[in-house]
């Protein structure tokens, strides 16, 4: 199976991430190898293959949805904790000059 | 195979050892063992001392369990509140959660004490533990070789005895796999019988938190503490409210042998693995032939779910609420996208993209859609095949433990490793790797003991019978804490 | 040429609960940034939804008060994008199986609006730009809402303004979201196309994101069928896209054509287990629905009398019909209880907000102990027009106004008195009115009125003075 340079760009902007032109010259045929590896499952079925809802088995019962009853949020400092925030919001600076 | 945690229970309780004495001994055994074998990624002793000290008080005020002041390790990948919990990722760098995991807390108020996190493949994505930003935790049975993957931290601890006991995660083999290549003990519980309630998720349908060990009798205590149901994780089960009990009761019991399973895999294997059923046999165990025709889809099924709920589920790495965060860019996009390009490494990034591939529009039907129906598939195969017999024996893995390097070049090779392991993900079953002889290179060989859901108790029980019988040998190593 | 406009409404409403859709959060409205939040609504990793079960019921008090279906095996899906406010980069939602269908909202004109789907999922973030910097505040993230999916069956301005009003009237009444829109509590995106009359195929649609307030869904609207119109006359061709509208221009512009759309890779959300809600439960749900506001709207007019202006004007505010329904109930008449509210009570209510609230200090008891007065001809409407307002500035009960005494004391021979006195003292009156001049009778009522201060039945006095002069 082969996947285009372009395909690859657009997967790489769904998936935010960025391969230069070089990586994706590397990326392409092991990327190919590992969906030939997936594509497996097509040369043994064949066929339309019904409602992916079919796969869903388990459920969960009414009772056993939440209660809607509010537990106490946490601090901002816990939920802010892993950056250094601003006045209780997380910043990203928007244009680095 | 050596009852790690009583034994050490016994003498917290008797008082011949203080906890806090045996997590000093654990201690010094880390700190002089762990920076050849690197089973270990974030040193948490301060932690430690302070269960200890906790664990101490509550054996004195009787109200010890079997793992009160025993020390043991996390995986990387689960939540330890103001303690890192990186995945072994670039892209969670300096990461501390602000909460438990549901493990880790049951864990803690029945007095365990953690000695650390260990290594793992980055986000669980590999079989070899290669993929760690940390490096490759060394196999201590041999240290040319990998230790397997992704829980490789956990197997080597375990194996060299810089732990009593580790919890690892399993997705599509995790536990099992590195705990052959090490050889000790991996028990992967029913999908949903432990709260996966902050495991940093990889394939959320596949993840299974489960214990790995020097003795099934140590997983049996493991699993017992931490596995229930859990409101804050709504796809876990309420399981037994018995304790689980080992007799190594096998007499009439169907060994299920499906060949399948055994397709491509060396002799040698094959071979560890007939002797062992053969003492089964000895014993009163009788052996049916099943047939799972699927198991040949299982692994690229395996592969399309698993990376594509990875694709979905690091997603939420960008930067902004924690974690590494690139530090030139142009725009709050640019921003995203170079923190995941620069903070996930190769491996992660390729599963990722199959992931959004299988999910994007022009391909969903032709892979995503068409392995959950063969999951079904596999998952109805083997529930047929349980009609036949009560568990069923197959290797843990087709190879031992592979040099260290040996994943590089060959990537779908590598992959193939797990072809032994994935099914029982796929099927949300329970399964236990125990050791199954050595191979010509002396390397441990893995055989997995495979129940229906929720038959945990006699998976560990039939595995029961080998470490009563001293069928089992887990690998003995030198160094680490003598019990 | 002539165009037809061919419209479809999504609407967003946020649900009403306590908390979150998938965490124990509350969903109160602003705070300090980031202080309604916990692992679970921030997205931390290793956290796992779980779901709201008054969430469920809520959507379903949506889907039965819309005429819709309710699929009682339901489950929720990953729609995945990256975006700052979206903490998961995915948003829990539901794509192929929602929790409701093929319903309908009916107009006043009789024509029914169909609604494709009613479905489940989680609201964003809030981000705000300032000098350089995005802030990203996630109170928000996480309270639940409804999508409500209409059909192309709009297809003017008027109709979209009159459906998103019944939206917001029928969500009200079932008390699932006060459906604020300048809060964000509703928003629509507009889909819209134009199609030549008799034509059979929809022209391409535009759709407009994120519209905040019914006047302008109507300007945008009526703005983009202009411009449809002249793009296609001027031989060219609309472009599917994406579109924001600008408040201040009243143009739209576009924010993204087809080709650089999302593609939202929806899976089945694995962390959360199928909803098998019970038949049960559905008809429980049902029955405790309240009249919805059509069928009160038709009782006011068919039943109870009330011209259809006047019920117009009541049936809109649910606390109101609550109000004037109690005083029914206790014994006050329709007639003088609606006009009292419409006439009285109203004044003290000037914005839609007042009205939708009623926070006035008047007890259904005392409008109805008020309104029975009138009924009896005891107190007459000018008299308890003033004592209403007074009432709902000062929150005493009518005794404070009008004594036992006044009332009880304004007998038929006392009232008998002092009209012979006002005969007296008009005579010039009382010649005119005997010549024919019918009006010149409003003179003695004045003077009725003066000496009663106001109580008097003018009516009860009208005959009396027409017997005594005869």
């Amino acid at each position: 199976m082969s996947v285009s340079k372009q395909e690859i760009k657009t997967l790489a902007r769904l998936s935010r991430l960025e391969f230069s032109e070089e990586e994706i010259e590397k990326f392409a045929p092991e990327f190919e190898e590992i969906i030939d590896f997936a594509n497996r499952i097509n040369e043994q079925v064949a066929g339309d293959t019904g409602s992916i809802r079919e796969v869903v088995s388990r459920t969960v019962k009414w009772e056993d949805l939440r209660e809607d009853e509010v537990v106490e949020s946490l601090p901002n400092e816990k939920i802010t904790s892993n950056v250094q925030a601003e006045n209780g919001y997380f910043p990203v600076r928007r244009v680095v000059k | 195979m050596r009852k790690v945690i009583s034994t050490l229970s016994e003498k917290l309780q008797s008082g011949e050892i203080t906890s806090v004495q045996l997590t000093e001994k654990y201690i010094s055994a880390i700190e002089a063992q762990n920076p050849r074998l690197n089973a270990y990624v974030h040193l948490t002793f301060d932690e430690a001392r302070a269960n200890a000290q906790a664990a101490d008080k509550m054996i004195k005020e009787g109200k010890a369990t079997a793992l009160t002041g025993v020390p043991f390790t996390l995986k990387d990948n689960i939540a330890t509140d103001g303690l890192f919990t990186t995945c072994c990722s670039k892209i969670l760098q300096g990461f501390k959660p602000y909460y438990d995991a549901t493990v880790w807390a049951k864990l803690k108020a029945q007095g365990a004490v953690l000695l650390g996190k260990t290594n793992m493949d980055e986000f669980a994505m590999g079989s070899t533990g290669e993929t760690s930003v940390y490096g490759a935790p060394l196999n201590p049975v041999d240290n040319t070789r990998v230790t397997g993957g992704s829980s490789g931290g956990g197997a080597a601890a375990v194996c060299a005895n810089l732990a009593a006991y580790a919890l690892g995660s399993d997705t599509g083999g995790s536990i099992r796999q590195p705990a052959s290549f090490c050889g000790v003990v991996g028990f992967k519980p029913t999908y949903g019988a432990v709260s996966r309630y902050g495991l940093l998720a990889y394939g959320s349908s596949l993840d299974q938190i489960g214990p790995m060990t020097q003795s099934v009798t140590d997983a049996a205590i493991v699993y017992d503490a931490i596995r229930g149901e859990d409101k804050a994780d709504g796809t876990s089960v309420p399981t037994s409210a018995q304790k689980t009990v080992l007799k190594g009761d096998i007499k009439g019991l169907k060994i299920g042998i499906s060949e399948e399973y055994f397709d491509g895999v060396p002799t040698e294997i094959k071979g560890a693995i007939d002797n062992m059923i053969s003492a089964y046999e000895k014993g009163g165990a009788q052996v049916v032939r099943v047939s799972i025709p699927a198991l040949k889809l299982a692994l690229s099924v395996y592969y399309i779910i698993a990376c594509a709920e990875a694709s979905s589920n690091l997603g939420r790495y960008d930067g902004i609420r924690y974690g590494y965060r690139a530090s030139n860019y142009t725009s709050v996009d640019d921003m995203i996208t170079k923190t995941r390009t620069e903070g996930f490494g190769k491996e992660v990034k390729k599963r990722i993209m199959l992931g959004t591939y299988v999910l994007s529009s022009g391909y969903f039907d032709a892979y995503y859609k068409k392995a959950c129906l063969l999951r079904k598939t596999v998952e109805s195969q083997m529930a047929e095949a349980f009609e036949k017999c009560d568990v069923l024996f197959a290797p843990t893995a087709p190879n031992t433990a592979f040099k260290q390097g040996y994943s590089g070049g060959n990537a779908v090779e590598t992959y193939l490793s797990d072809v032994c392991t994935v099914p029982v993900n796929i099927a949300g079953l329970p399964a236990i790797s125990i050791p199954c002889g050595k191979d010509k290179n002396g390397l441990p060989i893995g055989m997995q003991i495979i129940g229906k859901k929720f038959s945990d108790a006699l998976v560990l029980d039939t595995a029961y019978f080998a470490e009563l019988n001293g069928l089992s040998k887990t690998a003995e190593v030198e160094g680490g804490v003598k019990l | 040429m002539k165009y037809r406009l061919v419209s479809g409404l999504e609407t967003h409403v946020e649900l009403a609960t306590a908390t979150k859709i998938f965490c124990g959060c509350t969903t109160a409205f602003g705070g300090s940034p980031n202080t309604h939040c916990c692992p679970v609504c921030t997205g931390q990793p290793g956290t796992l939804p779980v779901l709201n079960k008054k969430v469920v019921e809520y959507a379903i008090r949506a889907g039965l008060a819309t005429h819709c279906t309710i699929n009682t095996t339901t489950h929720l899906d990953r729609k995945n994008y990256c975006y700052p406010d979206l903490p998961k980069a995915y948003q829990i939602s539901q794509f192929d199986k929602p929790l409701c269908e093929n319903g309908y909202v009916e107009l006043e004109s009789g024509k029914r609006i169909g609604i494709t789907r009613i479905h489940i999922e989680e609201d964003a973030g809030k981000l705000v730009h300032e000098s350089g910097y995005t802030y990203i505040d996630y109170n928000r993230g996480g309270v639940p809402l409804i999508e409500i999916v209409s059909e192309p069956d709009i297809s003017s301005p008027e109709e979209a303004k009159e459906y998103v009003e019944k939206l917001q009237l029928i969500m009200r009444y079932i008390g699932v979201s006060d459906c604020k829109m300048q809060e964000g509590s509703m928003r629509c995106d507009v889909n819209i196309s134009v199609m030549e009359e008799g034509a059979t195929e929809f022209g391409t649609r535009t759709e407009i994101k994120n519209m905040n307030s019914i006047s302008y869904i109507e300007k945008a609207m009526a703005y983009e069928y202009e411009r449809q119109i002249e793009v296609i006359e001027g031989g060219g061709k609309i472009v599917q896209a994406t579109l924001r509208y600008d408040e201040h221009t009243g143009e739209t512009s576009v924010m993204r054509t087809k080709e650089d759309a999302q593609d939202y890779r929806y899976f089945p959300e694995p962390d959360i287990l199928t909803v098998v809600i019970p038949e049960e439960k559905v008809e429980e749900i049902r029955k405790g629905l309240p009249e919805l506001p059509t069928d009160k709207l038709h009782r006011y007019i068919d039943e109870l009398k009330i011209n259809p202006a006047t019920a117009k004007l009541l049936y809109k505010y649910k606390r109101v019909c609550d109000f004037a329904e109690r005083a029914f109930a206790l014994g006050a008449g329709v007639k003088n209880t609606v006009n009292l509210i419409v006439g009285t009570l109203y004044s003290k209510l000037e914005t839609e907000e007042d009205k939708e609230k009623f926070a006035l200090p008047v007890s259904a008891e005392e409008m109805a102990k008020l309104v029975k007065l009138v009924d009896e001809g005891k107190v007459n409407i000018t008299l308890a027009q003033k004592t209403l307002a007074k009432m709902a500035e000062e929150g005493k009960p009518v005794s404070e106004y009008i004594k036992p005494e006044d009332v009880a004391g304004m007998d038929d021979s006392e009232l008998t008195e002092i009209c012979k006195k006002a005969i007296e003292a008009n005579p010039n009156a009382v010649a005119d009115f005997k010549a024919g001049k019918d009006k010149a009778i409003f003179a003695l009522y004045g003077f009725v009125k003066k000496a009663t201060q106001g109580k008097a039945d003018i009516k009860k006095a009208d005959e009396i003075i027409r017997g005594l002069i005869k």
